[in-house]
């Protein structure tokens, strides 16, 4: 990022304790380096995400919010992930018609998977960036 | 309010990264702040007694501690809560270590991103509410999946320490792998024996239950008061458990999946278990030429089994000497990427077998062509850098660990986690190899990793004894986070009934309005999102704490 004008997106995610927040703790014990505006809330599944936070977060200024959880079937809590499914695709349906549906990611990392973490918020973070400079460029 | 923050330098591990003075300097100014300090191991226990006295001496009633991870330490720092007189749920443990330090590199953005995260972590501890653990009797038994000799020997510690075992084995008979080998090195005994011996003296306890041919169906319950189903051909049984050690296994590599090796195709291709069953089914001459080629199934890429699976180079020289004893005439030659015969004694055995003439040449074998008279070897010698074409009468296989498929299926029944070879996942790597995220289960032997005999038996009793310590308690403290609900706000709408998992949720026809049933109540916290009227809220993680925490990442500061 050599160009100091350049801006950078802050991306707030949510993560289920039992996979994704543990795939962050492993990405940090090895070191895997993300951007510095990524920044994780613990929840305890999910299903706890209220599409209201999704708002919330957005309308205080973050570029982009992540909720992710386990991947089918494989939830602490049976079913919790199928809720939040449904729960973020309505919400994004709802961004569609702001066309601010790309501000809202839904992913599934189990908690073996730091790498599939890394990559998911790395794009996500590319993304968002690209959008954030376009009136920067010719 | 009037909170303390601690914040740790990890050593070198945080403040290598986060200029942790210049956080401490902040956060002083922030009101309601009384305490803001930076050290060099909070954890440590002149860390605790800092922490401990600002607490008495400032009566602080939030203590902010921003370090490690949440997971690592919990227990710790909640008891040190609770030592100082405060109630252990106004503990905020902020992660600037695994999520902050050690993902960046850069000191001014890393500083920046642990103030926002510890900004977070205090407005949100702002809105706690002291919470009470609820404290339940724990089931003093155990279930073991898995009979083989990791389970054996957790079975046997667990019921010579008085817990009523319950042992499951999938096969008609105990023992596992182990009892499929003609010798296990460095003992030479038969597995066969090694195995009798633990069996039998598992019978002669009286508090073992051995179910053979049975699989698991069904599996609920929290740690202390797990209901797990059984089953047999078509008889069911129900049981009720404090804890559970896994220990499922592996399945050896099939070498068949790659059609190259000619595996199955051809009798002169062997692998190393099949050999074990003895050298006299060979049917090949008194002077045979034989290669052995080390890594089949592991450390591979072409079939996604990148991990070494640390027996097979220890068995390929196994498999090396029995047949140089057999055919003192033989010609033998080993193929191999890099030898890691790790365990004891490992080392010097690898060196006792090349004095007896096995020869160890480095490099891969590349093809594999079975002709009438012979099998044709080729590849290329890494050390001379030159390409090798040989003759061979017999093949050998040294193959590596699987995990079984069947590993998806129980980690979903379990609700524990797999790694990304399909092997179950400990809670750390280093710090709890035995634990797996759900408390009361843990995994023990090759079920969570390739391990040799030693190893898993070692692993099965440390399992054991861990779980042991924490049956042999009594009791368990629960977590109070479950839902509670606002009578003044609840409409009675019953939506969150619908949506709740545990069925914990029932609606009160005479006032009208739903209430929760705490024992049956998992915490996910899924009726307080679905909520229309903010009624219904999950402890520890009200709508309150975690807005805020979002205010605390994205306010303009």
């Amino acid at each position: 990022m050599s160009d100091k004008t350049e801006r950078e997106p802050e991306i707030v995610g949510f993560a289920c304790s039992y996979c994704t927040f543990k795939a962050s703790e492993m990405a940090g014990s090895l070191r895997m380096k993300y951007p510095e505006k990524v920044r994780v809330i613990q929840v305890p599944c999910s299903s706890r995400v209220d599409p209201a936070f999704v708002i919330k977060a957005i309308f205080e200024g973050a570029d982009g919010v992540f909720v992710s959880g386990c991947h089918p079937g494989d939830c602490h809590f049976i079913k919790g992930n199928y809720y939040t499914r449904r729960k973020m695709a309505a919400l994004k349906e709802m961004f569609k018609a702001f066309s601010m549906d790309g501000k809202v990611k839904l992913f599934w990392i189990s908690a073996a998977e730091a790498r599939r973490f890394i990559e998911k918020i790395t794009n996500m973070y590319n993304e968002l960036r690209e959008e954030k400079n376009a009136g920067k460029k010719n | 309010m009037k909170a303390g923050i601690f914040i740790c330098h990890c050593g070198h591990n945080i403040k290598h990264t986060v200029d942790v003075r210049r956080l401490s300097e902040y956060f002083k100014k922030i009101p309601g702040v009384e305490v803001a300090i930076d050290y060099a191991f909070v954890c440590s226990e002149p860390g605790q007694d800092i922490i401990k006295e600002s607490i008495e001496n400032k009566h602080l009633d939030r203590v902010v501690i921003a370090s490690c991870t949440p997971s690592l330490h919990g227990d710790l720092f909640k008891d040190l809560l609770k030592k100082s007189g405060i109630n252990p749920f106004y503990l905020r443990r902020v992660s600037i270590r695994e999520h902050c330090s050690w993902v960046g590199d850069d000191i001014e953005a890393n500083t920046e991103k642990a103030k926002r995260l510890i900004l977070s972590g205090l407005y949100s501890a702002s809105h706690y509410i002291p919470l009470e653990e609820k404290m339940v009797e724990v089931n003093k038994s155990a279930l073991v999946i898995g009979g083989g000799v990791s389970g054996l020997n957790a079975a046997l510690f667990l019921a010579k320490m008085g817990i009523k075992v319950y042992l499951v084995e999938r096969e008609e008979e105990l023992g596992g792998h182990v009892r499929l080998l003609n010798s296990v090195w460095p003992s030479k005994r038969s597995g066969r024996e090694i195995v009798a011996e633990m069996v039998d003296e598992l019978n002669r306890l009286a508090n073992v239950d051995i179910y053979t041919n049975t699989t698991i169906t069904n599996f609920e319950g929290f740690f202390g008061n797990y209901q797990v189903t059984l089953k047999k051909g078509e008889d069911e049984k129900k049981i009720i458990v404090g804890g559970v050690v896994v220990a499922t296994g592996f399945v050896p590599f099939d070498p068949s999946i790659k059609p190259e090796l000619h595996y199955n195709k051809d009798k002169r291709i062997v692998t190393t278990l099949d050999l074990e069953k003895g050298l006299e089914t060979l049917e090949i001459s008194k002077k045979p030429r034989v290669a052995i080629l080390h890594c089949i199934g592991s450390r591979d890429e072409t079939i996604g089994k990148s991990y070494c699976s640390r027996i097979c180079c220890i068995n390929a020289i196994k498999t090396a000497e029995a047949l140089k004893e057999k055919y003192p005439e033989s010609y033998i030659e080993s193929f191999y990427m890099d030898v890691r015969a790790h365990p004891k004694g490992g080392e010097e055995y690898f060196e006792s077998v090349q004095e007896k003439g096995v020869l160890f040449t480095r490099g891969n074998v590349a093809e594999i062509i079975p002709t009438d008279k012979s099998i044709i070897i080729r590849g290329e010698d890494t050390l001379l850098g030159e390409v090798y074409e040989k003759e061979f009468d017999l093949v050998v296989l040294s193959i590596g660990m699987s995990s079984p498929v069947e590993n998806k299926a129980l980690g979903q029944l379990l609700k524990i986690s797999l790694d990304k070879d399909g092997f179950f996942l400990e809670a750390h790597i280093k710090l709890r190899p035995f634990d797996t995220a759900v408390k009361g289960i843990f995994i023990a032997g090759s079920c969570s990793g390739p391990k040799d005999a030693e190893e898993s038996i070692n692993h099965g009793k440390a399992s054991a004894l861990k779980l042991f310590g924490m049956l042999n308690l009594g009791y368990t403290f629960v977590d109070p986070f479950i839902s509670y609900v606002d009578p003044k706000r609840c409409s009675g709408c019953r939506q969150c009934e619908e949506a709740c998992i545990a069925k914990a949720i029932k609606f009160d026809e005479k006032l009208r309005i739903v209430k929760v049933e705490e024992a049956a109540c998992m915490g996910c916290g899924l009726c307080n999102a679905t909520c229309p009227s903010s009624a219904i809220s999950l402890k520890g993680y009200f709508d309150s704490y975690i807005s805020d925490e979002i205010s605390g990442l994205l306010e303009i500061a």
